[in-house]
């Protein structure tokens, strides 16, 4: 830098450039860690239905579970034992905080619990033909 | 925040999305990339329909930058008065001008965390609102044909896009940061150069 420069103005470029470095340096590594999450994570294919449990947020209502894992809202309700009326539109979050306030992501796991016992069987193959009887 | 939205998008659909893209385009924290990328993956789980919600995702953003456009564009001679002997705002509205179509499109879809700042100050530089709305359709429909496309195509693993994609544009600012900077130092060497050459010439 030019020695005759404003110290006040090479002061403030350098600190630009080392707030650039830091976040690139920060950035960088998260794009490189999220990057690596990639590899063995694809969705279900079109039409098949999620299976990983471990997908459930509380921010997610029991109508949107039910749609995503196609196990029935009946089922999910029974299991958190409150009626669905004027609980459809709630989040899992919400619906712990109303019903167990005092069990801290008590619906969250139930509800994972239950949609894994509770996920549609894979449609089996074609049955191989039997061989004819000698 | 995003969290809470999210649940409103499930149970309210579409408008919410536009909704939402609107209040982002006006810089309130709701999340709105996270939403474009979440609604993308709701289309693909049949919970929105796509291109719907793409049209009115893109309306709703529009409509947020125009407000913010606007809301430079009529606090120019505020601003005008405040920054008169200001040689940074000088410098800012003059840099901004040269690069205006390519800060406008990149700050849509690639550096959004400044994109409520370039709507401001291309309202408060004069820049012609006509340009500035095909550089912001341009950037917003890659926004969300981007964003959403890709949360359309990892589904119900959108959340790792949502990931990469948040911290790329944070890389990116870096990046952008690193080479302003770089820029600023190649200016003041020049201008050393050629004041030493004066003061030898003298």
């Amino acid at each position: 830098m030019a020695a005759n420069t404003n110290p006040k103005q090479k002061a403030l470029v350098i600190g630009l450039i080392i707030l650039g470095v830091l976040f690139t340096a920060f950035f960088g590594m998260r794009v490189a860690r999220a990057f690596r999450k990639f590899d063995g994570h694809r969705p279900p294919p079109r039409g098949e239905v999620e299976t990983d449990v471990e997908l459930i947020r509380d921010w997610m209502t029991v109508k949107f579970i039910s749609h995503t894992y196609a196990v029935p809202e009946r089922i999910l309700f029974e299991a958190l034992d409150i009626s669905p009326n004027s609980n459809f539109e709630k989040s899992l979050k919400d619906i712990n905080e109303e019903y167990f306030p005092d069990q801290d992501g008590y619906v969250l796991d139930l509800i994972k619990a239950t949609v894994q016992t509770n996920l549609p069987q894979p449609p089996t193959g074609p049955t191989p033909p039997k061989a004819p009887a000698p | 925040m995003s969290e809470f939205f999210l649940t409103q998008v499930i149970n309210f659909g579409t408008p919410l999305v536009g909704l939402i893209l609107f209040l982002g385009a006006l810089g309130f924290p709701v999340g709105a990339s996270v939403v474009v990328i979440a609604a993308g993956a709701f289309s693909q789980q049949g919970i929105l329909p796509w291109a719907t919600t793409a049209v009115i995702g893109l309306v709703g953003a529009l409509a947020g930058d125009t407000l913010s456009f606007s809301i430079g564009h009529y606090a120019k001679d505020w601003a005008q008065k405040r920054f008169e002997n200001s040689t940074l705002w000088f410098n800012a509205k003059n840099s901004f001008q040269q690069h205006a179509g390519l800060t406008i499109f990149l700050t849509r879809w690639l550096i959004t965390a400044v994109a409520i700042p370039t709507n401001l100050i291309a309202g408060g530089s004069g820049y012609k609102f006509s340009h500035f709305m095909a550089y912001d359709i341009a950037g917003e429909s890659v926004w969300i044909l981007l964003y959403g496309g890709l949360g359309y195509m990892f589904g119900s693993q959108w959340e790792l896009v949502n990931d990469f994609l948040s911290n790329f544009g944070g890389l990116v600012l870096g990046l952008v940061i690193i080479g302003f900077g770089i820029r600023q130092v190649i200016i003041m060497q020049k201008a050393g150069k050629k004041e030493a050459y004066k003061n030898a010439e003298a």
